[in-house]
């Protein structure tokens, strides 16, 4: 019941806006009279500071010309430099037909084709619309007696640099990463995938903000069901304003209670073209340097660029390292629990002889033990990702060093569980998606609390729980846990060891993309 | 969503009211890694009224690890408390005498880390061992990996150990391990294949171990009747070589032999060997072949000359290490057909294989039919190298 009337309220409202904009369709169509025109738009836009309103006369004639701008987001050197000065140049002389007729040639049609030298122009009559394009960087030129006005683009607001992505740093590979600034992103996935095949479809999103947003994909290798997919999630986004791809991530995944991210995210240009390569689609937002790629396994969340650019051996065994850090990630302090408090005799004779008598005198059992531990780094953690630069590496200090040493030797914890709780944060960062890693993260005290009421067949019923999940988990209709279940073999190649590149001939069948093979 | 709702309470309700069911954290327990048992005749019996009195009454000593004594083994052992605690009690079977312990320790007695089970000689000759050991083969928290040894004398001595750093128990069961580089150690004997042997009915051998002031020495092997179960005598470390090679289930180990012209040791040291009991039945004769093969490499020589290098001469050297191997098979064989009329070195085993009709005809007589079976050696010695730097 709810829900259905939540759901009728939109389409009213908007009906409404629709009757109401048929109306008022007359006052902000231009009216050729130029004060008039301008003051429509001081009405809409003019108390904004930032608005220039910029008048003066055509070269040397009568004419009177408005250039609105919106200050830093226009290229100011351009508009001082080129559009002005062409503008007010001496076109008397150049004409020789007095400046009567001259007033009469400089329509706006003239003016596109002969004066303004400027790729990105167009011609627009309703002043309602001219508004956004204006915000988002244009600058628009109001000629007295015209009918139409032109709208220049010359956004160039200023931005950031090209710099090595901070999130992802590579020893190997490209050190370009993308920035806020959606068309230089384009560009660096034209430049270096640049086939013609490569397609960008532009949306808006956000009702208030209206953000552009692309979809990207290869033509001739995306599935076209999941290219339609990604479309349509998009289309039905629904908020005021979408502030970060993560936005975008949420509103469009297929299971908003899973604790596993179901879109990759990236920095790297290099990345999402490999990604567009495999059949996958990349979706990039304004404003933000993070691409999302769709759909997602689990495998591919735990390869990096890197892996391609090394040999293949070494590629392997690190993809292999990785696969131990995973389990270490999330099972590292749930097995020592279940092996200190439930199994003992699994662990070595020796090496239980010391772990008994490092933990003579802790006066906690093992899982509170190792919450303490847990919970601290993930403090420190949190408190050297926020804290300003110069603070980070002492916290650093004083969190690993200091109260580590000082809680072994004050008996609070057994130096083991130390290094059990070390190694475990150390794995998690290792994994190359910081998502996931986020995600094993917080599992892992599922785990731990699992081992510590059943020990080891509470970890394993925690993985089966955790399994049963990830078989029914799906990125855009694509299984989770791809590769493994279901089970293809040929995919295999490039799974928990990346074969040579001469061998990996096929793209990943599990996204079922239209063009199958890489080469051959 | 009900659905999710009813799971989400069902899990935390096992959650909850499971608790931590079963959990014992590790230091509050005492790891048992050896247990020694021996007969007590003399100590006083208080339980004697119990209806369960069988006249026995067993001396077991358990060798505890403990969060106190490890803690002096991890500190560098400066201190001259034990790394180790040594608790002994007396009760009409092992069971009984353990759960006595626990009127003793503080700490839960834990058995998974068991290394080694020491039965002493007089234990070892009075009672089937099958009957001694029945409880170790019944607990769960008995490792099926734990070794069994047999003491000469008091099995508990061998649990002590004047260092005080140093785990008897440990150290016994790293010393077996030794059998790498020598021939007078037996393969090690686990209660998994103790009890293999014990239903077999034939009889075997079990390391021995002995103690003097306090130190553990590895001597030879212990005979058990596959009748009785009990132990019959002892073998020396010679005899012992002697079981290796003929069971070829050893690896390096030294043959000394003496140089016929000038009479300097030549000492052989192997680096393989394999060998095989060839079983031949004509009629009703039974007769075995065993076929010794090794190859190794000259160790040491006391000759200066050095003709020992000296191709020819190692055919020599091959020689007189086949005539000691012959000379240490045949010592052992004859104890055991002569003196004890016992097959403890796998002839009937693989008589049983081979000729399993046959088998069942001697089977039930098997120690004394093998007492007169003729048994021929073939020896094959290859030395492949004689050393570094000459």
């Amino acid at each position: 019941m709810k829900m259905s009337q939540i759901k009728k309220k939109p389409i009213k409202s908007s009906t409404m806006k629709h009757e109401k904009k048929n109306e008022d369709e007359g006052p902000y169509e231009l009216t050729g009279e130029i004060q008039r025109d301008l003051q429509l738009f001081k009405k809409e836009i003019g108390h904004n500071s930032d608005v220039h309103f910029r008048e003066f006369n055509i070269g040397l004639t009568s004419i009177r010309a408005v250039l609105i701008y919106v200050d830093g987001l226009s290229d100011k050197e351009l508009i001082d430099k080129h559009i002005m000065k062409s503008l007010m140049q001496d076109f008397t002389d150049a004409k020789g037909d007095g400046r009567h007729e001259a007033k009469e040639k400089f329509t706006v049609d003239y003016i596109k084709s002969h004066i303004l030298s400027l790729g990105e122009i167009s011609a627009a009559s309703n002043i309602k619309d001219t508004v956004p394009q204006i915000l988002k960087g244009s600058a628009v030129l109001l000629l007295d007696g015209a009918f139409e006005m032109l709208i220049l683009g010359i956004a160039n607001g200023k931005t950031r640099n090209i710099e090595e992505p901070v999130s992802e740093q590579a020893v190997r590979g490209p050190r370009e990463g993308f920035t806020e600034n959606l068309s230089d992103n384009t560009a660096l996935l034209r430049r270096n995938g640049g086939t013609e095949k490569l397609i960008f479809s532009k949306f808006i999103v956000g009702k208030r903000s209206n953000k552009d947003l692309i979809v990207a994909y290869i033509e001739d290798i995306a599935n076209p069901a999941i290219v339609e997919e990604v479309k349509s999630r998009i289309q039905q986004i629904d908020i005021d304003n979408v502030m970060e791809s993560g936005y975008v991530e949420q509103l469009i995944e297929d299971n908003f209670m899973s604790p596993f991210p179901q879109a990759q995210n990236t920095e790297r240009p290099d990345r999402v073209n490999a990604a567009l390569m495999e059949g996958r689609v990349a979706i990039l937002l304004d404003g933000t340097p993070f691409a999302l790629l769709v759909p997602v396994t689990f495998s591919m969340m735990l390869q990096a660029s890197e892996d391609y650019y090394e040999r293949w051996i070494s590629g392997s065994l690190i993809r292999l390292l990785r696969f131990v850090a995973i389990f270490i990630s999330l099972f590292g302090p749930a097995l020592y629990i279940s092996f200190v408090s439930f199994h003992q005799g699994l662990i070595p004779t020796k090496l239980a002889m010391s772990i008994i008598g490092t933990r003579d005198g802790v006066p906690f059992p093992s899982i509170i033990e190792a919450l303490i531990m847990e919970v601290a780094i993930e403090i420190l953690r949190e408190a050297g990702l926020r804290l300003p630069k110069p603070i980070g590496p002492a916290i650093g200090i004083v969190g690993a060093l200091i109260i580590g040493e000082a809680a072994v030797s004050a008996g609070i914890v057994s130096p083991i569980m130390v290094i059990v709780v070390a190694v475990t944060a150390i794995s998690s960062f290792a994994i190359p998606e910081y998502s996931l890693g986020i995600s094993l993260r917080y599992l892992r005290f599922v785990c731990m609390f699992f081992a510590a009421v059943f020990g080891l067949y509470g970890v394993i019923l925690f993985f089966l729980f955790i399994s049963s999940h990830l078989v029914k988990l799906k990125s855009f209709g694509v299984p989770y846990i791809s590769l493994a279940v279901p089970y293809r073999l040929s995919d295999w190649k490039d799974f928990i060891v990346r074969f040579p590149l001469k061998v990996l001939k096929e793209r990943p069948s599990m996204l079922h993309p239209k063009d199958p093979t890489r080469k051959g | 969503m009900k659905m999710t709702q009813k799971v989400l309470i069902f899990i935390l309700a096992v959650i909850s009211l499971s608790g931590c069911w079963s959990s014992k954290e590790i230091e509050e327990l005492g790891l048992i890694i050896g247990t020694a048992i021996d007969l007590d005749n003399e100590g006083e019996f208080e339980d004697r009224q119990s209806g369960i009195d069988n006249g026995n009454v067993f001396k077991l000593t358990n060798q505890l690890i403990t969060a106190e004594t490890a803690n002096n083994a991890t500190n560098g052992g400066q201190s001259q408390v034990r790394a180790y605690k040594n608790i002994t009690e007396t009760g009409e079977a092992v069971l009984p005498a353990l759960r006595n312990m626990i009127l003793r320790i503080d700490k839960r007695a834990f058995g998974e880390h068991a290394k080694v089970i020491i039965i002493g000689e007089e234990l070892a000759r009075g009672y089937n061992l099958e009957q001694v050991l029945d409880f170790f083969r019944r607990e769960q928290e008995m490792r099926s990996s734990t070794l069994i040894v047999i003491a000469k004398g008091s099995a508990s001595k061998t649990l002590e150990s004047a260092e005080p750093t140093v785990i008897p128990a440990i150290q016994l069961v790293e010393m077996i391990q030794g059998k790498e580089r020598s021939t007078k150690i037996l393969t090690p004997m686990p209660i998994a294949k103790m009890e293999g042997q014990l239903n077999s009915g034939n009889s075997f051998l079990i390391q021995t171990v002995s103690t003097e002031n306090n130190d553990r020495k590895l001597t030879g092997a212990a005979m058990i009747d596959g009748n009785t179960k009990t132990l019959r005598a002892f073998l020396n470390d010679t005899e012992t070589e002697g079981v290796t090679w003929i069971k070829g289930k050893g690896k390096g180990g030294l043959v000394r032999s003496y140089d016929e012209e000038d009479s300097q040791p030549i000492v052989y040291e192997s680096l393989s060997m394999k060998s095989k009991i060839k079983p031949s039945v004509q009629g009703d004769s039974i007769s075995f072949t065993v076929k010794i093969e090794t190859e190794g490499r000259i160790g040491e020589h006391w000759d200066i000359s050095g003709k020992a290098f000296d191709s020819k001469y190692m055919k020599k050297a091959e020689k007189a290490t086949e005539k000691e191997i012959e000379r240490l098979v045949k010592n052992v064989l004859e104890k055991t057909q002569e003196e004890y009329k016992m097959d403890v070195l796998g002839f009937g085993r693989s008589l049983q294989i081979s000729h399993p009709q046959v088998w069942k005809k001697v089977k039930n007589n098997w120690d004394e039919t093998f007492s007169d079976i003729p048994v021929e050696f073939s020896i094959n010695v290859s030395i492949k190298e004689m050393g570094t730097s000459r």
